[in-house]
């Protein structure tokens, strides 16, 4: 089971550096609507290896307008963006509607929808305008990494074949190619392990962990030790994560 | 006078084929390096649904931008307002703002391309009341300073608005220097005549075509990428008149006459003559310039080379100290 981490409001740069040199595969941006690339974007400049997964506010504004920011931050990460489409009080319908345009507007192909809330090209000032559009710059990778969550997300997410990111262990699917969940973290050594350890059994493969903002940096050291190892192997073997630090590298004084 | 550089439109065009990740990581360097020579503004330009990527999210680029730089300035050049709700623009431009200690120049414009207001689903007819509704809000949110408000206009009727209303004007490189002045004093008669709101004069700041170079094949195929650049926006559809504009620069009507006038006003030669040519765009009344140099396809080393150059020869004859007031652009 892949680990990430959640960054705290405002602390993006340092959330996502930090996550990046301990080795994390990702760190969440969850920023308010309308703010979710900006704030992402400040974490996508300060690394360079790092997923950053972008939770999405769909249903907010026109579904092309979000893949384009989309699109954009993913160019400019050289591809490391995912998504975490909330689709929030959306019914399924609606949210069917929303996510299909997102993916359709990645997809490379023209862009021909008319559907109940979104008619795109709508039509309205016709006379020359094409039949259909197409969204660039199209992201830098071949399919974008889309998770849901949400009201609806469930539905929507076997409709589709998408993840549906779980916030409880008995929701995991155990079959399923990717299967994510999300997890609030104490700070406590062994709460926390065991927590973890029970979702990366239940079959999660990615976890996002949302961790104390007063601990944070605490948190992750202790994530990095003593979590990430006890699920990357089947019977890890604690006499390692339990052994005292080696010495801290002595610089070199003479060439 | 205060010099910015744009247009950054993070294309890859068919006669200059790149990634868009390489052309924003170039941006990425570029911001960079317009700060360490101390530019005061970076500009950005916005367009949807072209085939060489045009960058659609100008706000998102902004804010990669300004997360690698702390003194200087990047600019919307423009971000086509009616097509997202005034809400998310406020909020999103509040985030830039004050995630960037009020370094954003919020250039904002109308829009023109009616396959843009189709694929966003706005009826054109809606842009003037959206935009106008958007400017209100805008104010109401940027009046701590987390952004400068610009207004894109090219005509009279929107250049008259905008100092009306106490907002800069940026206007664009195609216009020839005659009109580029009898635009400034509208916008200033206007500010005037509309009871001086804001109380300080905004300022009028023009994109400029310009190089420098004593060499005349470096001086052909910089004119001759000028020329390219502007076929570009034919392709766009772009139209002076289209933006309820003037005619003189209608791309539409008589495209080789309309990019011929363009290329025209270019400020090209050595550095005496540059210089030269900018007094007389200071004296058609523009505060601050913005050189347009990033024409799609020109090096990224013959761009940092010309603004190195700039910055050692022709800060020390125009330019006014980073920081004082701030600085403008727009138009294309």
């Amino acid at each position: 089971m892949r680990i990430a981490v959640s960054a705290t409001a405002g602390n993006e740069t340092h959330c996502a550096q930090l996550a990046e040199s301990q080795g994390l595969f990702a760190v969440l941006i969850d920023a308010p609507v309308a703010t979710e690339t900006i704030a992402a974007a400040a974490a996508v400049v300060a690394t360079t290896s790092i997923r950053i997964i972008v939770r999405l506010h769909v249903g907010t504004e026109n579904p092309v307008t979000l893949a384009e920011e989309i699109a954009v931050l993913d160019n400019i990460s050289n591809g490391r963006i995912g998504v975490l489409a909330d689709t929030g009080e959306l019914g399924e319908e609606a949210a069917l509607e929303d996510i299909g345009l997102l993916r359709a507007s990645w997809s490379g192909r023209p862009i021909r929808h008319q559907g109940e809330r979104w008619r795109i090209p709508a039509g309205i000032d016709g006379h020359v305008t094409p039949d259909a559009i197409m969204v660039t710059p199209k992201p830098v990778q071949i399919d974008m990494p889309l998770w849901l969550t949400g009201k609806a997300a469930s539905r929507v997410g076997r409709a589709l074949g998408l993840p549906s990111i779980s916030e409880e262990l008995g929701a995991i699917d155990p079959a399923a190619n990717v299967a994510p969940g999300r997890i609030t973290l104490q700070g406590s050594i062994e709460h926390d392990r065991e927590a973890l350890i029970a979702w990366s059994d239940a079959g999660a493969t990615h976890i996002v962990c949302d961790v104390p903002v007063d601990a944070w940096d605490a948190t992750l050291a202790k994530i990095v030790r003593w979590i990430v190892p006890e699920v990357a192997m089947v019977g890890f073997p604690r006499v390692v994560a339990e052994a005292e630090l080696p010495l801290p590298w002595p610089r070199r004084t003479t060439v | 006078m205060r010099f910015g550089v744009g247009l950054w439109c993070l294309q890859a065009t068919s006669s200059a084929p790149r990634s868009h990740a390489a052309a924003y990581r170039d941006y990425l360097e570029d911001v960079r390096f317009a700060e360490t020579l101390g530019y005061h503004s970076l500009w950005l330009s916005e367009h949807h649904f072209y085939y060489d990527g045009y960058c659609p999210s100008v706000l998102t680029a902004a804010a990669a931008g300004l997360a690698v730089t702390s003194t200087l300035r990047i600019g919307t050049g423009m971000l086509l307002l009616p097509y997202q709700t005034a809400e998310r623009v406020c909020r999103a431009a509040l985030e830039v703002g004050e995630r960037s200690g009020g370094r954003l120049d919020l250039g904002v414009g109308q829009g023109y391309r009616d396959v843009e207001f189709d694929g966003k689903g706005v009826p054109r007819r809606e842009r003037a009341p959206r935009f106008t509704s958007a400017i209100g809000q805008l104010e109401r949110v940027g009046a701590d300073g987390a952004f400068h408000i610009w207004m894109g206009a090219q005509a009279d009727k929107g250049v008259e608005r905008a100092g009306r209303l106490g907002h800069g004007i940026l206007l664009s490189g195609a216009l020839p220097l005659p009109l580029v002045e009898r635009l400034a004093g509208i916008h200033q008669k206007a500010w005037i005549d509309g009871g001086r709101r804001g109380g300080e004069r905004p300022r009028v700041a023009a994109l400029r075509n310009l190089w420098i170079t004593s060499d005349p094949a470096e001086r052909r195929a910089v004119l001759d990428w000028q020329r390219a650049s502007y076929v570009l926006y034919q392709g766009l559809g772009w139209a002076v008149s289209a933006t309820d504009a003037n005619s003189e620069m209608d791309f539409r009507r008589d495209a080789e006459q309309a990019i011929a006038a363009a290329v025209a006003t270019t400020i090209i030669g050595p550095t005496d003559e540059v210089i030269e040519g900018l007094r007389s765009v200071a004296a058609a009344g523009v505060d601050d310039v913005v050189l347009r140099i990033a024409v799609e396809g020109a090096p990224q080393e013959a761009i940092h080379s010309l603004m190195r150059q700039f910055a050692e020869e022709v800060f020390p004859v125009l330019g006014e100290p980073i920081g004082v007031g701030s600085m403008v652009v727009g138009g294309r």
